[in-house]
């Protein structure tokens, strides 16, 4: 098995990212590589990637057979992954997958996927590196009679982001609307970009970190911890290297703000890597941005090198980006870090935690893509401007993501804390479609427990969706209207935990599993009486006992569907 | 609290438990079983069976950092909001942990129930039934009936883990204790994890199965019956079985052994722990050197040249002819007792040249030594030599007529053939027996009693598994003596104490003493 000399050198260089005692962290990289160039990872490429690494070859086996994007046999030419996730299917995936039956193999492989982060826009689908968006019947047909024809792919350029809403506040969105902004360094700094990283690197590191304690930032990924605090955690006594990960893998049904930011604006995120660098003594970075955004690497990969053209990347600061292959777990801090060491990514038992041993067992932070955007307008405006937005304990603006059939989707970015729920709906979203009533609202992605129609005037903010009974989580609202079968729903969102669970412990290997099947059951009229209070039993006997937050993500949607819409399940039995 | 210990109280029993240990450990030494699947005090931990949960509370602490004391005059204590894995939580000074409080049942129940709901309904067939892990805790902390009525996932049920082992996924809890012993103390990292989920599924790459030494310590390891040892694998139920201690006769280390028999066949050997000598691993060669003990071919009775005679009759006419005959030597085994080599060296008296008969292979660097007897140092320790050569160059020479040869085979016929008297014990044909004028038929080392010294100084002592075959050497050699009227032995006891009164290093010593984990001796 031979490969051309230019990519062996790309693979080489590729090595050079990672500490040399750790190559193993490379195997993502070069099983992507290798598939691109072979089309599969079979016997002879996995034996060529762990000589390369110095590996035993089932350490590279278990990679390749975990990650969906992997395939170790050859697909057809085009390989169409329809996303079967919560919104793209209340927006009409399965209809889609239906057109998608009898095609010819040669040509086409057809999977459904998990999540692709473009829920405000769906159904939305890839084929092969291409993303397509509200993918209707007609324009599904149109897809694939130009493959047929034609075989080429052109990738459609998505729809460009809206402009701003009256009740919206744009700080980290401000630059995306502008007409004629293009994301390029030149654009970026027009706006008055890298401005707050020249000022934080004539700033002493602690003084950054207090600055952005002081600003009351809190974590943007979801679990919403304090960002001053995490980095304060970190042991800068150990002697070890200090690392700074941004968790790039939005994969949180329901949410797509991440990708905006990466896509339409990554210097911003550059600078806040840069900057938080500089604070908490970091001289790498990794971006470890999920498999299925490849044009959004290819932009982060782009915007590096422009930024290295500056002199803000290099001497003493360098930033890599680190491709995912399909794993919603690698969004999940240490499940991250396993993953970007080159093993399965099983979440870790905690403590140690992160902040002491993370990434190749040294003191590493871990931000969420958000979170990162935040800090150059923090340093540049300082903190108490930041606390002038939101509310206490939710300072600053929040990216929030509306899915669902209301008039206006999309990605918006408000005040934390100064809308209620009701008022995105119907003011900023336009209300629902014609002729649908609300049924429930999801607030914070998919692992949040859905709120009813009597809940949506909570606003929304950290400690007002907690004491709702949910929670913030990644920003991922996601409308259920009349038309929604509870129990459908519920079992869409229990067959991506269960796709997504990494099978590391019991309650979570097992018990997401048989949620799944028993919800199939009832969807399909085939319930008992007793299946009712079993589901809600399983969800429970895995809620509190797992290593990590899947376990939570998977029980609480569960136990909240069961709890509020009973008679609903009640009805399947 | 002192500087290495903190004090804690575990289900109402107060504890003082050393820095750094684990719940499971703190619990161990209050008596508590908590129970676990994954957690192995010599492999790193990973906490993923979840069956450990325990519920933790510590003092609440006042702005003086000190603990409040509430209205009952006790610390105020507080419990997380979550049960914690007990492998993974250190004991700290003033913890309470409850083990047994409902919250805690409920989720021991709940991980049985997941654990059970994938597993094949295989009790009546797998190996494991009787020493399973899974059927202890159920009746122990789960529920009696099954509340799963889907399909249950399939995966491959007899993957070869190379020559020794089969593999049986749908067994596997995925623990992943034999993937980190594999990894970790094996030095082979082999076995790993394919698919995801509730999919995943444990394997090794083909053509890279298994192949160290120390394979079968996983079998021990699998908490279920998904690891099976093809030596044992459907041979015996084990319930039926019973469990002898003893020591590994393969080589020098010693390691501590359990054999385990039934109506005098003995189905398999498993290590035994012993913190100074082989904690609780033993290697393959070693594990799997015990079907010599049933060999068909086994010598049972004492023979005359080549004709059977009688016990009695064998021991009088070897002890008049040996007690005639002049120009006499001895050849011993180091895989004789040191008992036995005792006694072998007073047939020889003050004059005969007495060794044993070294063999080599090479060592590893962990538990299997390159001296594959087990008590060389016990011959030694006797006055036993090693230089055979000068044995046969006696023979040839004329020098030694008389020989008496215990447990080896060193010389050829030849040689043999020159002298005017050999005795043999042993267990197996061998070119001595059939060259021999006196055939005395012994026993393995699971069919007596005795000791053994290992390469670091330590006695151990041997336990009879079965009834012997034939005769233990120790016996007929005790039979000899008093025959030649040197020397008047009943009981195993009393050899041991009078070796123990000429030999230094053991005085003081009994077999009791020794106890099942040996003492240290100076060699």
């Amino acid at each position: 098995m031979i490969l051309p000399v230019e990519l062996e050198h790309h693979i080489d260089e590729i090595i050079t990212h990672y500490p040399p005692q750790h190559k193993r962290a490379a195997v993502l990289w070069l099983c992507h590589l290798l598939q691109e160039h072979f089309g599969f990872l079979g016997d002879e490429q996995v034996k060529w990637i762990a000589d390369k690494l110095g590996l035993p070859p089932i350490n590279v086996w278990e990679i390749v057979t975990f990650y969906p994007m992997f395939t170790q046999k050859p697909l057809g030419q085009f390989h169409i992954k329809l996303c079967r996730t919560l919104s793209c299917h209340l927006a009409g995936s399965p209809t889609l997958l239906q057109r998608l039956a009898n095609l010819d193999p040669n040509q086409f492989t057809v999977s459904t996927v998990e999540c692709l982060a473009l829920c405000g826009s769906g159904p939305a689908m890839m084929i092969n590196d291409a993303t397509f968006e509200r993918v209707t019947p007609a324009k599904l047909d149109a897809i694939l009679t130009r493959l047929q024809t034609t075989g080429k792919l052109e990738s459609q350029p998505l729809q460009p982001p809206l402009p701003a809403h009256p009740l919206e506040k744009r700080v980290l969105l401000a630059n995306l609307a502008r007409p004629g902004y293009t994301g390029s360094l030149a654009d970026y700094e027009c706006e008055g970009g890298y401005q707050a990283l020249r000022k934080a690197r004539t700033m002493n590191p602690d003084d950054i970190i207090q600055e952005v304690a002081d600003s009351q930032l809190r974590g943007r990924g979801g679990a919403g911890f304090p960002t001053g605090l995490k980095w304060r955690f970190l042991d800068k006594k150990s002697g070890k290297s200090v690392y700074l990960i941004c968790n790039a893998d939005e994969s949180e049904p329901g949410t797509f703000k991440d990708r905006q930011i990466i896509h339409y604006d990554p210097h911003q995120l550059l600078e806040g890597i840069l900057i938080s660098c500089h604070a908490i003594g970091a001289r790498v970075a990794y971006i470890y941005i999920r498999g299925e955004m490849p044009d959004g690497a290819k932009t982060l990969l782009h915007a590096i090198e422009e930024a290295r053209a500056r002199g803000y990347v290099g001497n003493g600061v360098e930033i890599y980006v680190h491709r995912g292959a399909g794993a919603y777990i690698c969004g999940e801090e240490t499940g991250l870090i396993e993953s970007l060491e080159g093993k399965r990514p099983y979440p870790r038992i905690k403590p140690p935690f992160p902040a002491s041993v993370g990434l190749f067992g040294c003191p590493t932070a871990v931000n969420n893509v958000e979170t990162l955007a935040n800090i150059p307008h923090i340093i540049r405006h300082g903190a108490n401007w930041y606390k002038t937005m939101g509310v206490t304990g939710s300072t600053g603006t929040r990216l929030l993501c509306v899915s669902g059939p209301v008039k206006q989707p999309g990605c918006y970015e408000f005040e934390m804390g100064k809308l209620t729920m009701r008022q995105l709906i119907y003011d900023v979203c336009g209300g629902l479609q014609d002729g649908r009533q609300l049924k429930g609202v999801i607030p914070g992605g998919s692992s949040m427990p859905v709120l009813t129609p009597d809940q949506i005037d909570v606003p929304l903010d950290f400690e007002s969706l907690r004491k709702a009974g949910t929670m913030a989580g990644s920003g991922g609202v996601i409308v259920l209207d009349d038309s929604v079968d509870i129990v459908e729903a519920t079992l869409n969102l229990a067959q991506f935990y269960a796709h997504e669970s990494c099978g590391q412990c019991t309650p979570c290997r097992e018990g997401t599993l048989w949620m799944e099947k028993m919800l199939h059951r009832m969807r399909d009229g085939r319930g008992r009486p007793q299946d009712v209070e079993l589901l809600y039993d399983v969800a429970d006997n895995i809620d509190g006992k797992t290593i990590c937050p899947l376990g939570e993500a998977a029980a609480w949607p569960v136990k909240a569907f069961v709890t509020k819409y009973r008679a609903e399940f009640e009805k399947h039995v | 609290m002192s500087e290495n210990t903190v004090n804690l109280t575990i289900d109402g029993r107060a504890v003082v438990a050393p820095k750094g240990m684990n719940l499971i450990e703190a619990a161990k030494l209050a008596g508590i079983e908590v129970p676990h699947y994954c957690y192995h005090p010599k492999l790193s931990i990973v906490g993923n069976c979840r069956m450990c949960l325990v519920d933790v509370g510590m003092p609440k602490l006042g702005p003086d950092k000190q603990p409040q004391i509430g209205p009952d005059g006790k610390p105020v204590i507080v419990f997380g909001p979550k049960l914690l894995i007990a492998c993974n939580t250190p004991v700290a000074e003033g913890m309470v942990v409850h083990t047994r409080s409902p919250k805690v049942q409920k989720a021991r129940e709940g991980v049985m129930e997941f654990l059970l709901i994938n597993h094949p309904l295989d009790c009546p067939i797998c190996d494991q039934a009787g020493e399973c892990r899974l059927q202890e805790y159920s009746v122990d902390y789960g529920r009696a009936e099954s509340r799963f009525t889907e399909d249950k996932v399939h995966k491959p049920k007899k993957t070869p883990l190379g020559p020794k082992i089969t593999l049986d996924d749908e067994r596997c809890i995925l623990c992943s204790r034999c993937i980190r012993f594999m990894k970790e103390l094996a030095g082979q990292d082999c076995l790993g994890f394919v698919q995801r989920g509730s999919h995943s599924t444990l394997t090794c790459y083909p053509g890279h199965e298994p192949n160290t030494n120390y394979d079968l310590n996983i079998v021990d390891l699998c908490p279920v019956g998904a690891l099976t040892s093809n030596d044992f694998r459907f041979q015996q139920r084990v319930w039926f079985l019973k469990e002898t201690k003893s020591i590994c006769p393969h080589c020098a280390t010693g390691c501590n052994t359990v054999l385990w028999s039934r109506e005098g066949i003995v189905y398999r050997q498993t290590p035994r722990e012993n913190p100074s000598v082989n904690q609780c691993w033993m290697c393959d060669e070693g594990r799997l050197h015990y079907k010599f003990i049933n060999d068909s071919r086994r010598l049972t009775l004492p023979t005359a040249n080549g004709t059977p005679i009688s016990w009695a009759e064998a021991v009088e006419q070897v002890a008049a002819k040996w007690r005639a005959t002049e120009a006499q030597a001895i050849i011993g085994s180091a895989r004789a007792t040191t008992e036995e080599l005792f006694l072998l060296k007073q047939l020889g008296g003050e004059t005969a040249p007495a060794v044993v008969v070294p063999h080599l292979g090479e060592g590893d660097k962990w538990l299997l030594n390159a001296d594959r007897t087990p008590n060389m140092a016990g011959a030694k320790l006797l006055g036993f030599g090693t230089n055979v050569a000068r044995i046969a160059d006696g023979i040839r020479a004329g020098a030694i007529r008389a020989l008496m040869v215990l447990g080896e085979d060193p010389l050829e016929e030849e040689l043999l053939a020159r002298l005017e008297l050999l005795v043999v014990l042993d267990i197996l044909p061998s070119r001595a027996t059939r060259a021999a004028h006196y055939v005395l038929p012994s026993a393995t080392f699971a069919e007596k009693q005795g000791t053994f010294i290992n390469a670091k100084g330590r006695i151990q002592r041997l336990n009879a598994a079965i009834a012997p075959l034939a005769r233990p050497d120790w016996q007929i050699l005790a039979g000899l003596l008093r025959g030649t009227g040197t020397a008047k032995y009943e009981t195993i006891e009393d050899v041991f104490a009078d070796m123990a009164r000429v030999i230094p290093s053991l005085s003081g010593l009994s077999l009791s003493k020794i106890s099942d984990q040996g003492v240290e001796v100076a060699l």
